[in-house]
């Protein structure tokens, strides 16, 4: 980025700007003719001025100029017009005053898109040019980089700057002009009056950049305190658990509350220095006519001045102050502006990033990565300068499967990261067959080799996604879209300098994991899933999860096939009582009073949860069944057994959000409603009370909560009102709520309860593990497993993978190594979440991989190296690589492990 | 049967009986109630112990594994309470439970009954008063045993 914005700015829009400032330009002759025309009209045509001494006609639409008076007055006439009587020519004047005005408001039109247009497409460039910035941190900076300092700066920061682009320099060129045309037209009618407006604004000019310097400083300021704020908010939330293990909760309310102080502080100084400004700017404006008034009065007084020209030079006065005023504006704005440039351009600066990647050379692949893996006199020295590899020289043949193994100290971990690419920070040389690893371009790391660390990275979206993360080096193909948006998106992605490839093309590449298609695809990772031990975990989330028709039509179809299915066989299981199906005519007690009167699933917000209680359509619908204070009075008595039994509960106390209906901090408030009631005696409940007292019952269910607020006639009422609701909602465009129906998929509930078409038990015992039991049995007898398997694939693993447990993520980020069949792979502690013996299993699992593939892995120690064909063993600096295989064939791993004890030994006696 | 029908029953339990109503109250709307059919498991010897039953209705056997099968030991009717030793040792069930006929139950989860007796002393005094006169009784009764 460059240094300056307005270079920044005039590099990249340079055409653009030029364009508009040329529009402007060739706008004003009409803006001034505009300006001039009402005078004539009124002039001219009404008052009859063109056509005294009894003319009858004169001339319209003739075109010349005049010179001023004192440069002789002479008129030149370029076109003679046509001779008019004066209602034609009144008429002709009013419409060319009519076009005037379409012609202003048109290129007015157009400026202000232009302007709106570049300041837009720059604001494009800026922010994917600083994102492109942020892909070229070095590892030191990445440090000290923070995440949400830096989408702060991205999203926010240069929001402002995008806005000032398109008047950088249209505007001050323009004003500028407007001004000193102004002034001139003074300094033609008085010298000195002209002088003295000069002398003013020369100081308007001088003393409020000056003033301004401080206001600058307050800016440059507040944008870190405010980027900094951002970026503590951004480290609380991420670290939020810690904050609630540690009881920190006061201690970052007062760290927070400390920074708006200190934010509010320097807020109000601008605004008192801002406006300290303007009062005085506004001053030396106002002082000028003063002294045009004192001056130029005594000027005329003694007849200097003719009264005439006074009035001329103040009239041209008052044009002078708007343009001055936004001329001062804008230089405001640049400044501030130029400071928010400035610090976002710290952010990024030069030694926090590596060299620019040569993209086409980054791209190219040079093929498989075989060979066998040369270091030559390798060292690395950790930040404090203590040697953590001390010149180690090794040869070893690849294909092979290699543990590397350190003594105490992270020797070990440090090597597999320089084998994976992943550091620069070393001297020496590491070579795999022909290619220094450090000068491999980033498509061939990326296509041949992979590395997994002990941070599972994985991003917000499904499983999948994450999966297939590193199969998607570059489209393949153009995506499908209208040619002509295709054109457009082209195009002003040319303009901006922002990649032409489209994020929806197709950019899986199936063959790179050895697929043909997604489907194949699918399988493959299902597979893989399987192999580390997730199949079970995919198979639960693809019954939680929500069956798209429109992406899985063969299981939709066959959806309720399975759910009659199920019904059979827990009929002939005689476990038929433990799920309660939903039934249009009859109450289900096995769910909330709130799911029997929608009977479906809510699509909107507004029907979930409390939510309901509130909407008007639902409570039109619960007045027209006379249910209102049926279920007011059960949520009264909701409440009231609520604050009996759990009174005395601590706030917080983890039993208030197991089994409560009310939290906490709400218990008082339904006490007090309770209380306000009870004196009222007898009245009914109105408004908020109403609201907050009908959201109880909604999720009541009697066999569960057991609190006796059922029977029988209100069930039925509840069946009855359930077609009011339904008639009600529907008559929305969107009822926001997908009803059940026993012959369709709800594509809003998750496929289990597709499956179920109704509520397991809550009374029967084992019921939710009895009935898991039987759906996976109709699953397996309809073949449905692997279709459930790849809906599983869409569960979402949240930010960060955080929805999944540490193992889960873990496995994900394996399988995302595997899938794309890497020539190497580096483990480096990948597996440490998963528990021994689970372990074991993914060892055995990754040395299995094809004879091709070369595998590098950080062992804990030298017992586990059993199945690896050599070890890197680390000791005090110094390595040495052990191969296992050269031992006896049919040796024992036993004499195997002792054979590397000895020559580790012997290497670490060495050192020594 | 209601929230307050179970309160009824939970004071006719020795170890609840100097319990606070609102209290009962509490340990019964955080507790499940299940129904066993004639024949299905509480639970099985060795399993862990995550809850503690109350009988509602209905009877169970206690039925100890052996090595020669298995042995009905004892029978549980209305009132009984049954899991709670384990929840207290957190020891593996010592025998199986069987429910004899259609049988309801209040099972109450180890997490919130040790979460209400920390919550509330008063509860576990009863708890601690009940374990007391049990382990007097069998001192009583070992006492006789040997003097025979």
């Amino acid at each position: 980025m460059d240094k300056s914005l307005f270079r920044y700015i005039w590099r990249h829009s340079k055409r653009d700007q030029l364009i508009i400032f040329a529009v402007v330009l060739s706008s004003l002759p009409f803006y001034f003719a505009s300006l001039d025309l009402p005078r004539r009209i009124v002039n001219e045509a009404i008052q009859g001025r063109a056509f005294a001494g009894g003319k009858q006609s004169a001339p319209f639409l003739e075109i010349g100029f005049g010179l001023p008076e004192w440069l002789g007055g002479a008129r030149f006439t370029l076109f003679e017009g046509f001779q008019v009587d004066r209602l034609t020519l009144l008429f002709g004047l009013s419409a060319l005053f009519l076009f005037f005005v379409l012609v202003n408001g048109g290129f007015k039109y157009w400026i202000n898109l232009a302007k709106g247009a570049l300041g837009e497409r720059m604001l494009r460039r800026m922010r994917f040019d600083l994102f492109a910035l942020v892909l070229r941190f070095t590892p030191e900076a990445l440090r000290s980089v923070k995440s949400s300092e830096t989408a702060t700066i991205i999203k926010d920061e240069v929001e402002p700057i995008g806005g000032f682009i398109g008047d950088a320099f249209v505007l001050p060129m323009f004003l500028g002009t407007q001004a000193l045309t102004a002034l001139i037209f003074i300094m033609v009618q008085s010298f000195w009056l002209g002088l003295v407006a000069a002398a003013v604004v020369s100081v308007q000019f001088t003393i409020i950049p000056r003033l301004r310097r401080e206001l600058l400083r307050l800016g440059k300021q507040r944008q870190i305190a405010s980027r900094r704020l951002a970026g503590r908010v951004g480290e609380i939330v991420d670290g939020i658990e810690a904050v609630h293990v540690h009881n920190a909760d006061k201690w970052e309310r007062a760290e927070i509350g400390s920074r708006l102080y200190e934010l509010f502080d320097i807020r109000f100084r601008i605004y008192k220095r801002k406006f300290m400004v303007k009062f005085l700017n506004n001053l030396l404006a106002q002082m000028t006519p003063f002294f045009f008034y004192a001056i130029g009065g005594y000027f005329a007084l003694r007849g200097q001045l003719d009264i005439g020209q006074l009035v001329a030079v103040i009239a041209a006065y008052r044009e002078l102050p708007p343009p001055l005023k936004e001329l001062i504006d804008w230089d405001q704005q640049r400044l501030d502006v130029q400071v928010k440039y400035d610090q976002v351009v710290q952010h990024f600066s030069p030694e926090r990033l590596l060299p620019p990647p040569d993209e086409k050379a980054a791209e190219r692949d040079k093929g498989r990565l075989a060979g066998p893996l040369v270091v030559k006199d390798l060292r690395v020295t950790d930040p404090h300068g203590s040697v953590i590899i001390d010149g180690v020289s090794l040869t070893c043949p690849l294909p092979e499967r290699i543990g590397i193994v350190a003594d105490a100290g992270p020797a070990a971990g440090v090597f597999a990261r320089i084998v994976g690419c992943r550091t620069l920070e070393y001297s020496g040389e590491v070579r795999i067959g022909e290619h220094n690893i450090a000068e491999l371009p980033r498509g061939t790391i990326g296509r041949h080799l992979a590395y997994a660390g002990v941070e599972p990275i994985l991003f917000p979206g499904s499983i999948r996604e994450n999966l297939v993360y590193g199969l998607r080096h570059r489209p393949l193909g153009e995506p499908e879209e209208d040619a002509a948006e295709m054109a457009r998106r082209l195009a002003e992605a040319k303009r901006t300098g922002n990649p032409l490839e489209s994020i929806n093309s197709t950019w899986i590449d199936c063959s790179l994991a050895g697929a043909t298609d997604e489907a194949e695809l699918d399988t493959i990772l299902i597979d893989l899933l399987e192999q580390v031990g997730m199949r079970d975990d995919i198979y639960r989330f693809g019954l939680s999860g929500m069956v798209d028709p429109q992406k899985h039509p063969e299981l939709a179809e066959r959806i309720i096939e399975a759910r009659t299915k199920l019904r059979d066989r827990l009929a002939s299981f005689g476990m038929a009582e433990l799920v309660e199906p939903f039934d249009r005519e009859r109450y289900n007690r096995q769910a909330t009073v709130g799911e029997n009167l929608l009977f479906g699933v809510p699509t909107s917000r507004a029907l979930m949860g409390r939510s309901l209680a509130e909407h008007a359509g639902f409570r039109d619908a619960l007045k027209s069944e006379n249910l209102t204070h049926d279920l007011a009075a059960m949520g009264a008595q909701i409440a009231e057994t609520m604050v009996e039994i759990f009174r005395g509960l601590p706030q917080g106390h983890p039993l208030f959000e197991q089994f409560s209906f009310v939290a906490a901090d709400e218990l008082p408030e339904f006490e007090a409603i309770i209380r306000r009631h009870a004196r009222r005696n007898g009245e009914s409940y109105k408004g908020q009370d109403l609201t907050r007292l009908l959201a109880l019952p909604l999720s009541y269910i009697e066999p569960r909560h057991r609190l006796g607020l059922l029977d029988e006639s209100l069930e039925t009422r509840l069946v009855k009102a359930r077609n009011a609701v339904h008639e009600r909602l529907r008559r929305d465009a969107d009822p926001g709520v997908e009803f059940y129906d026993a012959e369709e998929v709800c594509s809003a509930a998750p496929l289990k309860d597709n499956l179920l078409f109704g509520r397991v038990s809550h009374s029967a015992a084992n019921a939710q593990a009895r009935i898991t039991e039987a759906i996976t049995g109709v699953v397996d007898e309809l073949g449905l497993r692997p279709a459930i398997e790849r809906v599983g694939l869409s569960h979402q693993v949240g930010p960060a993978g955080r929805m999944l447990s540490a193992p889960q993520r873990a496995s994900v980020n394996l399988v995302r190594c595997l899938v794309k069949r890497p020539d190497i792979l580096v483990i480096d502690g990948a597996l440490a979440p998963f528990g021994e013996g689970h372990r074991r299993q993914l060892v055995s699992l990754l040395l299995g991989r094809s004879a091709e593939a070369s595998l590098f892995m950080v062992l804990p120690n030298e017992r586990e190296t059993a199945g690896f064909d050599a070890v890197v063993r680390f000791a005090i600096g110094k390595a040495e690589l052990i191969e296992l295989r050269s031992g006896e064939p049919g040796g024992s791993i036993q004499e195997e492990f002792q054979a590397v004890e000895a020559a580790g030994k012997r290497v670490a006696g060495a050192v020594a | 049967m209601t929230l307050e029908t179970e309160v009824q029953t939970l004071r006719q339990v020795p170890m609840f009986r100097d319990i606070d109503p609102a209290r009962l109250k509490l340990l019964a709307f955080t507790s499940e109630r299940v129904n066993f059919a004639e024949g299905q498991k509480f639970f099985s010897q060795g399993d862990p112990a995550d809850a503690a039953y109350v009988i509602l209705q209905g009877k169970a056997d206690v039925e100890l594994e052996s090595v020669g099968g298995t042995i009905k030991v004892a029978e549980l009717g209305q009132n009984a309470i049954v899991g709670e030793m384990g929840i207290l040792s957190d020891s593996p069930r010592s025998a199986t439970i069987v429910a004899a006929a259609p049988t309801s139950a209040l099972r109450i989860d180890k997490r919130v009954f040790l979460e209400l007796l920390t919550q509330f002393p008063q509860m576990s005094v009863a708890v601690m008063r009940e374990l007391a006169s049990r382990l007097e009784k069998m001192n009583a009764q070992l006492a006789r045993q040997t003097r025979n």
